[in-house]
């Protein structure tokens, strides 16, 4: 605070600026504390009660131990982890090259492409995955093209109710949280050092893994944390293109919660879910070794 | 003059551009250029923003393909050569280096996409940083260095992958002007050790063989006050051109031996206030002070000449002298004779781009 003030610059009085800063941070902090912080908290001790409903029924580790024995519970979390992996490798396929075509090829395309990507998940998202169910159903527009075209004889089977119908439908779900991060990150490097690069030698794949891919990491490491923890808990669109094979964490905190009114073992498998993020953000963040970037 | 020691045919070093045009759309950016830029050279190119120099030397280095004409190095056309194949470096405007990597890194990049050796990538970035003076900065990153240590960083990123020539495209803009003086007498001395072609494009600068004896009419006004006059050739005698003005008063110039009236330009520092004798050596002209500017150490005054024509001229402030010139005040100037610097006969209509040479 005193360090941001100081560059302001010496002129302005520190106590009238101090204030200001509060007021104007008023607003969103209570907000944040009403919204985010206080359900967070009661979660945590709902998941620590005897009986959830009760507050004076004691404190408990129970719930937490029966959410990390379930073996069903270790069974859907592989699965999860599996899937939002897929689905993260996928996008990440997908929007780098996006990313950078929009920068720094698009030209006058650029903002319409931008554009094309907010309107695509503004879209909602029941509606979105009942397209999907249109394209890749039994009866849908690719079993239709593939036996018109007689690629195949019979409709394929395994488009939809499958892992692979969970990943299709996630990455085009998350794919403008993958996109944006990385837009902005690549919208930062200096287009002078692609050219210094090619004077130096460098061919395109250099260009892309020493030059492009770096200076965009924590654009993509944004990107990562931003659409894997939604992933993770994401339970519309595994229950409506899921089979009984790919049942999602997601899906399985709100049959806790939902179906079984079990609010102690849905809280804590929250819980760990939330840890499990937090863990995973910070090992990406040591991976991508964003702490040496400094531009 | 040339370190290589060039003849006919040791081309090392040698850029020819032959007819260059480059067209961008309906605007054409290079009209037909051709100049030949002779191995260990120290090229200037000079002229306001927007006159095509940089995408002259942009055509030389190879991002920009030509409308049509021809641009040889060392012999060789490599006018459809990419970038990265020909023999050239180039250090960029704002030096564009790698912020992610050290200097090393940064240093080190061009020779390891080469394939050289891993022993001979470190001896070369230890060699190269000693020439451009960073010893001991090769774990820094860009963001870590003050703005001549980066033009340094660039230059050694350039001069590693040992170039036939480096082009340098605006390399000091970015530089205080104190710093930017120093970098100057740097970059001088680093192509005189290197015997590196190199080729500068510049709008800052203003080399001192461009100052005192410009080439055109445009030069001179590009570079600073230049007082040009136009000199009616009344008399040639003795190598001079003589404009007789009457009651003795003349301007006299270097004859060209091209005939005709001339043009010439004359440094403000050259013109002395008379008193006395005035050799016959020496143009003696008087007029009326227009304007008195006090700018610190010297005084510029504005004088009307009576040939119509405003000369410039700067007073040292350090004499101690009995009466301050005023507007109004008649005054008498003289100036020798190798002080008239032709430039030319009539005003020489100049294009854009301009060849200055400095070795």
């Amino acid at each position: 605070m005193a360090a941001v003030e100081a560059t302001v610059g010496p002129a302005r009085p520190r106590r009238g600026s101090r204030g200001g800063a509060f007021a104007i941070l008023f607003a969103p902090v209570s907000l944040l504390i009403v919204l985010f912080l206080v359900p967070m908290l009661l979660m945590v001790q709902v998941s620590t009660l005897v009986d959830p409903f009760d507050p004076s029924s004691g404190s408990t580790l129970q719930h937490f131990a029966n959410v990390l024995t379930d073996p069903l519970n270790r069974k859907i979390a592989v699965t999860t982890f599996l899937i939002a992996s897929t689905a993260m490798v996928l996008m990440l396929a997908v929007a780098i090259p996006l990313a950078s075509f929009m920068v720094f090829r698009a030209g006058k395309w650029e903002l319409p492409l931008l554009l094309a990507l907010v309107v695509a998940d503004e879209l909602n998202p029941i509606v979105r995955i009942w397209a999907w169910r249109m394209i890749l159903g039994r009866q849908g527009i690719v079993n239709w093209f593939l036996q018109t075209t007689r690629i195949t004889d019979a409709p394929v089977e395994w488009l939809i109710f499958t892992p692979f119908a969970v990943i299709v439908v996630l990455s085009a779900g998350y794919l403008t949280y993958t996109t944006i991060p990385i837009y902005a990150a690549m919208k930062a490097i200096n287009p002078a050092l692609f050219e210094a690069s090619v004077d130096l030698g460098a061919g395109w794949w250099i260009r892309t893994r020493k030059i492009l891919i770096p200076l965009a990491a924590p654009g993509i490491f944004v990107a990562m944390i931003l659409v894997y923890v939604p992933m993770l808990t994401d339970f519309v669109s595994p229950d409506l293109v899921a089979g009984t094979g790919s049942t999602m964490l997601g899906q399985r905190v709100t049959q806790l919660i939902l179906e079984g009114a079990d609010w102690g073992n849905g809280s804590a498998l929250t819980f760990v879910l939330l840890v499990a993020t937090v863990l995973l953000s910070l090992l990406a963040f040591r991976l991508a070794r964003l702490n040496r970037i400094q531009t | 003059m040339n370190p290589n020691g060039s003849t006919a045919e040791d081309r090392t070093g040698e850029i020819e551009l032959e007819r260059v045009v480059k067209a961008f759309g309906e605007v054409t950016a290079v009209d037909d250029v051709s100049f030949t830029i002779r191995g260990g050279e120290f090229f200037s190119l000079l002229g306001p923003s927007g006159c095509g120099k940089t995408t002259t030397l942009r055509l030389i280095a190879g991002f920009e393909e030509p409308t049509s004409g021809r641009i040889l190095l060392q012999g060789g056309d490599v006018t459809r050569v990419p970038p990265g194949k020909r023999n050239v470096n180039m250090v960029f405007q704002a030096y564009a280096l790698f912020p992610h990597m050290t200097v090393a890194e940064n240093i080190g990049f061009g020779p390891k996409i080469h394939k050289l050796g891993k022993a001979e990538v470190a001896e070369r970035t230890f060699d190269i940083l000693r020439v451009v003076q960073l010893e001991g900065m090769e774990d820094r990153r860009p963001g870590q260095l003050s703005g001549g240590q980066q033009q340094r960083v660039a230059l050694a990123r350039a001069l590693v992958n040992h170039p036939a020539a480096l082009l340098l495209d605006e390399p000091l803009g970015a530089l205080d002007l104190k710093l930017r003086k120093e970098m100057q007498l740097e970059l001088k001395a680093l192509q005189a050790r290197t015997g590196t072609t190199f080729v500068y494009v510049t709008q800052l600068a203003t080399p001192k063989e461009l100052y005192q004896r410009p080439a055109t009419a445009f030069v001179a006004g590009f570079i600073g006050v230049s007082n040009l006059i136009t000199l009616r050739a009344d008399r040639r005698e003795d190598g001079l051109v003589v404009m007789d003005l009457g009651e003795g008063e003349r301007i006299l110039a270097p004859d060209p031996g091209t005939g005709g009236d001339v043009s010439i330009t004359v440094r403000p520092e050259w013109i002395k206030l008379a008193s006395g004798e005035v050799g016959p050596r020496a143009s003696h002209v008087s007029g009326t002070i227009a304007d008195v500017v006090y700018l610190g150490s010297l005084t510029q005054l504005l004088i009307d000449l009576r040939t119509g024509e405003r000369l410039s001229v700067h007073r040292l402030n350090d004499e101690i002298s009995a009466e301050e010139p005023r507007p109004g005040d008649r005054i008498v100037l003289h100036w020798a004779a190798e002080h008239s610097y032709v430039i030319g006969s009539g005003v020489a209509p100049a294009g854009p781009q301009e060849k200055v040479e400095t070795t």
